[in-house]
């Protein structure tokens, strides 16, 4: 034999690869409460497409949607992650990122190279920077709040007490209005699911509208339980944490990595964005919103979308796929929702008078490209409904090919305006509504 | 080459060792203890024997590659005469069973390896006992030779 056979074979082989990368269809079949979903395949090499960070040039901005303004409030930041809005109208920036993975396999090493590229490796500061508007988008103040966390996320303020999640526990500052800086060490709440691992290492949080119980999401420490099952005890799950003695339990399970918790407002009903699985399509898993029932388990690792069963768990567990939750409304697949804001009047416009804002950080295992901007979705009776709206976007560059920064955290600021952390351009934006004529 | 012999007893040429026999028989062990891996795997579900799959097999095509190139100089510094047929057959398949295993392997948790890479990883380790009985050389060296 020569050579000629085996390169053949190797080209042979490479095409059937290469034939694999299927193109994800419309996004707009996956939207709302009953999603088209295709049948799940495993590829030889999964599709990644990532696009290369390039940030913001001076002048550069994300888009609003029609009536609407966007502009920089500070920039320069840490890998801004997660936002929150202090009664005084003080804007907190967590900075934050992965306390760091290990890579176990050959293809980690990959994985991380990829998404290194698209920005996700920034340096998360570890800490909390403080805004103080003068006026409307004047950013007058800047502070180092509290410095020296470990890979924080969530925060939330209750009464005089503010809770920082840090990927390993949540811990409780002392506040008092108008304070720039704490500087005390934190009390610990409770111990949060962290390493080993620690995959998907963000802990959403929110508190009850009463104040006594703190919600705390947790992401799964996989893809698709690749790291055992050891590991993924207590994780893929929603913690109900009591404020006072910091008992937790799991409330709700099955969430594969709930990276945004809120409660809507007229209800007072706890609602999750959850990011789900990868590497079975680019148009599966879709991403979704849902309420959060207590005790209620949905899927994850064992199914997906109430009862598709995932091949790539070992053990199966049909008497939990059987239980498993539908979710009330998809975002369509790898968006990667990462922040649930919901609105509160007609503050930007009357159009998200009465919804949820969501920041969707972007794909990076899909082609084309989903997500990279923050939609509205609309509520009816405190229930998602309709079809989302973008709100901001403008995020990739031309042909999709470059991406200027990715949206994270999202919050209102004391005059309604929202504000969009975004963690690629280390830039916090301020969108408010156009004056009128413009 | 020339090599210096002394003329006064003109012993005979011994074949050489032929560079690439060692890597492939390297090579072949860490592929075949990859089918040892994933059967261990099959058995328990126990993450990290999937793990050792992964890199037993990335390890053992690195190798292979290495004994390519060193094929490759067998021949061109006239050590190797011509192709062992059959065997060449039999790693080249292995070559290419294992690349498509890598990347079968590179899935998530259990259809990393079942039913499809376990499958291929037996597939090579039979290919890899026979090529190995065959004495793990591709090549036929050079015949020893009497110096005229």
């Amino acid at each position: 034999m020569t050579r000629t056979p085996r390169s053949i074979a190797v080209l042979m082989a490479f095409a059937v690869l290469t034939g694999c990368g299927a193109q994800g269809g419309d996004p707009a079949r996956q939207y709302g409460s009953d999603p088209f979903l295709p049948e799940p395949h495993q590829y030889l090499l999964p599709p990644m497409s990532v696009p290369e960070s390039i940030g913001w040039h001076a002048g550069e901005t994300p888009t609003a949607s029609a009536g609407l303004k966007v502009e920089a409030l500070a920039t320069g930041l840490q890998h801004p992650r997660f936002l929150h809005t202090l009664p005084n109208g003080d804007i907190l920036v967590v900075e934050s990122n992965s306390p760091g993975t290990q890579a176990f396999r050959p293809k980690d090493f990959i994985a991380g190279k990829v998404k290194a590229r698209a920005g996700a490796a920034g340096t998360g500061g570890n800490r909390i920077t403080l805004l103080r508007e003068a006026g409307a988008g004047q950013p007058a103040l800047r502070t180092v709040f509290i410095d020296h966390l470990h890979s924080p996320y969530g925060v939330v303020l209750v009464g005089d007490t503010l809770y920082v999640a840090n990927t390993d526990a949540l811990l409780a500052f002392k506040y008092l209005p108008g304070m720039t800086q704490i500087t005390s060490a934190g009390v610990k709440l409770t111990d949060l699911p962290a390493g080993p691992i620690d995959h998907h290492w963000t802990k959403s949080l929110a508190a009850s509208a009463d104040g006594s119980k703190l919600y705390v999401g947790v992401g799964s420490n996989s893809n698709i339980t690749e790291n055992g099952m050891a590991v993924e005890e207590g994780r893929a799950a929603i913690y109900e944490v009591d404020r006072l003695t910091g008992d937790k339990r799991i409330f709700a399970s099955g969430t594969r990595n709930p990276t945004g918790v809120a409660f809507e407002p007229q209800t007072h009903q706890l609602f999750a964005v959850v990011n789900e699985r990868d590497e079975i399509g680019p148009d599966l898993v879709p991403d979704y919103l849902t309420s959060i029932r207590q005790g209620g388990f949905y899927g994850w690792p064992y199914s997906y979308w109430g009862n598709h069963v995932d091949v790539r768990v070992h053990p199966q567990r049909p008497d939990l796929v059987a239980r498993a939750i539908k979710p009330d409304y998809g975002l369509s697949s790898h968006v990667a929702p990462l922040s649930l804001l919901f609105s509160e009047g007609e503050h930007l416009s009357p159009t998200f008078a009465n919804g949820a804002f969501i920041s969707e950080h972007g794909s990076w295992d899909r082609s084309p490209l989903n997500g990279y901007q923050v939609i509205f979705v609309p509520f009816v009776n405190g229930q998602p409904i309709g079809r989302p709206v973008t709100v901001v976007s403008g995020f990739l560059g031309k042909d999709n090919a470059a991406v200027h920064g990715r949206p994270v955290g999202l919050a209102l600021d004391a005059s309604g305006a929202m504000l969009v952390a975004d963690d690629v351009g280390n830039t916090v934006w301020r969108v408010s509504a156009a004056p009128a004529g413009s | 080459m020339p090599a210096q012999w002394s003329s006064d007893t003109n012993p005979p040429r011994p074949a050489p060792v032929l560079l690439h026999r060692g890597f492939v028989g390297a090579s072949g062990a860490l592929l075949m203890t990859a089918f040892g891996t994933d059967t261990c795997y099959y058995t328990t579900a126990l993450w990290q024997w999937s793990n050792f799959s992964a890199w037993l097999i990335t390890l053992g095509l690195i190798v292979l590659l290495l004994a390519v190139l060193l094929l490759l100089i067998d021949f061109a510094t006239g050590r190797a005469r011509r192709l062992n047929l059959l065997s060449f057959a039999l790693v080249t398949a292995v070559g290419v069973l294992s690349l498509i295993n890598a990347f079968i392997h590179s899935r998530d948790a259990w259809t990393s390896v079942v039913p499809q890479g376990i499958f291929l990883s037996a597939i090579s380790t039979i290919l890899l006992i026979i090529a190995g009985a065959r004495g793990w050389s591709l090549a036929m060296s050079r015949a020893p030779t009497n110096r005229p």
